[in-house]
């Protein structure tokens, strides 16, 4: 039956289909996570009494702290900076329109790899490789993010306009000529946007990254929180949430200008 | 500039004829089933413009890939400044790639980059990856991009992204680049299509001026026949992939114009005359 009832009535039931099996889905999940309403209702006198503990702040700490969120981002600034000068290369390798499909496909599958270790493993695994300190850090960051630059790099570059490749190699370009005018100039607003996000996200997992000894602020978390100093913790959540938000803002402004 | 000898040859009546820069013999381009171009001998000559008509599917498009190297033939030989555009000789690949220029109908300028990036990448072929990489392009080919944003009347957007401009400004900065590249044969596939009548012929007189200017070689493919009979010193007239006329505009009639743009089953033949490749329209 072509007709429209006959269409619409297919598309209805597979809409309705498919979300039935969503929302069936999200309900098997909420079990197993043990999901009560109860147990919320219950937590609000807890939350009230651990807000309670971190007023007020203890200012004291405020210099250690401010100084180990500086680690904390130069840790993520650096970790990023190596990713990025890594995943253009190998972004380049993953792109189909680039280098033959078998070749993209598997470099592709090694990122995928990359991708699925957890990076508090990669963390323990360089901190065993080159010791405690903010460069085991650093490193897993940059390994971590690579998985993910390279990858969304690779379908970046897998959108550009092929006309506009043709066009710049048919000049007398090289291929490094072509990359670098023809498509990079296209990919660029994408690339930027994402590896900004991307830089966002690492200062938080470096954040943690000093609960395994790997630098930065994640050490002085795990102690005061142990230590059950919240008045501490206290300084430590607003000194991150004001870093965040300054970060969140540069990253909007950097991905205007590139616009 | 070469001084010009009296000679007994230059006296002759007959000219010598300019070198052929273009030749094909024995082109046959098949997709599929599909036979997009068959052509048994045509030879291009340096400092013609030689405008190509005929109706969508024609194999004006086909041509000029064979022309640039993009495509290859199915059987064949075709030889472009002396060279198979596929797999030059002697130069360096990057060398012989720059002497033929190609501006398709898209223009496929970078939208993000301005138009003096868009131009500047035509000396791409003659300056290194490194300096390149950059942006360090040497004194003269600033002054050569310049001169011929000047030339083209984009002087003024120099730093607009082509995004930006107009379908006719986008036109005159592909042309520009073009330019830039200083190829000896410009090809050109529909360059007037998406512009306005009078747009139109301003932008195929300025291509054609830049063109005399420099005596390079023009290859347009058109759709409008007054066009072509405007300003082409050679119209070739394509039809299912064969030539069905190749001779002066003067002779390309109105008859002959309404047989091209006609159905397939019109009657009417190709007849050769004088040296081969060159045919006139017979019988329609």
């Amino acid at each position: 039956m072509t007709t429209l009832r006959g269409i619409w009535g297919r598309r209805t039931l597979i809409g309705t289909a498919l979300g039935g099996g969503l929302a069936g889905l999200i309900a098997y999940s909420l079990v197993r996570s043990e999901f009560s309403l109860a147990a919320l209702a219950r937590s609000g006198p807890r939350f009230a009494e651990f807000f309670s503990r971190l007023i007020p702040p203890n200012w004291s700490v405020t210099g250690l702290v401010v100084e180990s969120t500086v680690e904390t981002l130069m840790i993520a600034f650096a970790g990023t900076a190596l990713a990025v000068i890594l995943s253009l290369p190998l972004g380049l390798l993953a792109a189909s329109n680039v280098v033959p499909g078998w070749l993209a496909h598997s470099v592709k599958w090694g990122l995928g790899l990359i991708r699925s270790v957890p990076l508090i493993v990669v963390a323990l695994v360089f901190v065993t490789a080159v010791g405690l300190g903010p460069l085991p850090g650093m490193l897993a960051i940059a390994f971590h993010s690579i998985g993910m630059l390279a990858k969304f790099y690779a379908e970046e570059f897998e959108t550009a306009d092929a006309g506009i490749l043709d066009a710049v190699g048919g000049t007398g370009a090289t291929w490094l000529q072509t990359i670098r005018f023809g498509l990079f100039p296209q990919c660029v607003p994408q690339v930027v946007a994402f590896t900004v996000y991307r830089f966002e996200m690492n200062f938080r997992d470096a954040a943690i990254l000093g609960l395994v000894g790997a630098g930065g602020i994640g050490y002085y978390i795990q102690l005061y929180v142990r230590g059950f100093q919240y008045e501490k913790v206290a300084v430590l959540l607003l000194v991150i949430v004001l870093v965040v938000t300054l970060l969140d803002q540069l990253t909007f402004w950097v991905r205007r200008w590139v616009r | 500039m070469r001084k010009s000898r009296p000679s007994r040859e230059n006296m002759d009546s007959s000219p010598e004829p300019a070198a052929a820069v273009v030749e094909l013999a024995g082109v046959h381009v098949v997709f599929g089933r599909l036979c997009a171009l068959d052509i048994e001998c045509l030879e291009l000559r340096a400092a013609e413009r030689v405008f190509v008509l005929g109706r969508s599917g024609s194999g004006k498009t086909t041509l000029s890939r064979l022309i640039k190297g993009r495509l290859r033939p199915s059987t064949g030989r075709v030889r472009v400044l002396g060279e198979d555009p596929m797999a030059p000789q002697s130069a360096s690949p990057r060398g012989f790639r720059r002497r033929v220029s190609m501006i398709d109908q898209e223009f496929h300028l970078v939208p993000r980059l301005t138009v003096a990036d868009n131009v500047l990448a035509g000396c791409l072929g003659r300056v290194s990856s490194a300096r390149s990489f950059f942006g360090w392009y040497p004194m003269a080919e600033l002054m050569k991009a310049e001169a011929i944003l000047r030339e083209v009347e984009l002087e003024g957007l120099v730093d607009r992204r082509v995004e930006s401009l107009s379908g006719g400004q986008r036109q005159r900065a592909a042309i520009a680049r073009a330019l830039m590249q200083e190829a000896e044969v410009i090809l050109a596939d529909e360059p007037v299509s998406a512009l306005d009548p009078e747009l139109a012929e301003d932008a195929l007189q300025l291509l054609v001026d830049c063109v005399r200017r420099r005596g390079v070689t023009l290859v347009v493919n058109l759709h409008q026949p007054a066009l072509a009979r405007r300003f082409a010193s050679r119209i070739i007239g394509l039809s299912q992939g064969k030539i069905v006329y190749d001779g002066p505009p003067e002779g390309f009639t109105r008859e002959a114009a309404d047989f091209l743009y006609a159905g397939p089953d019109r009657p009417g033949r190709v007849v050769p005359i004088g040296q081969p490749g060159q045919a006139k329209l017979e019988g329609a």
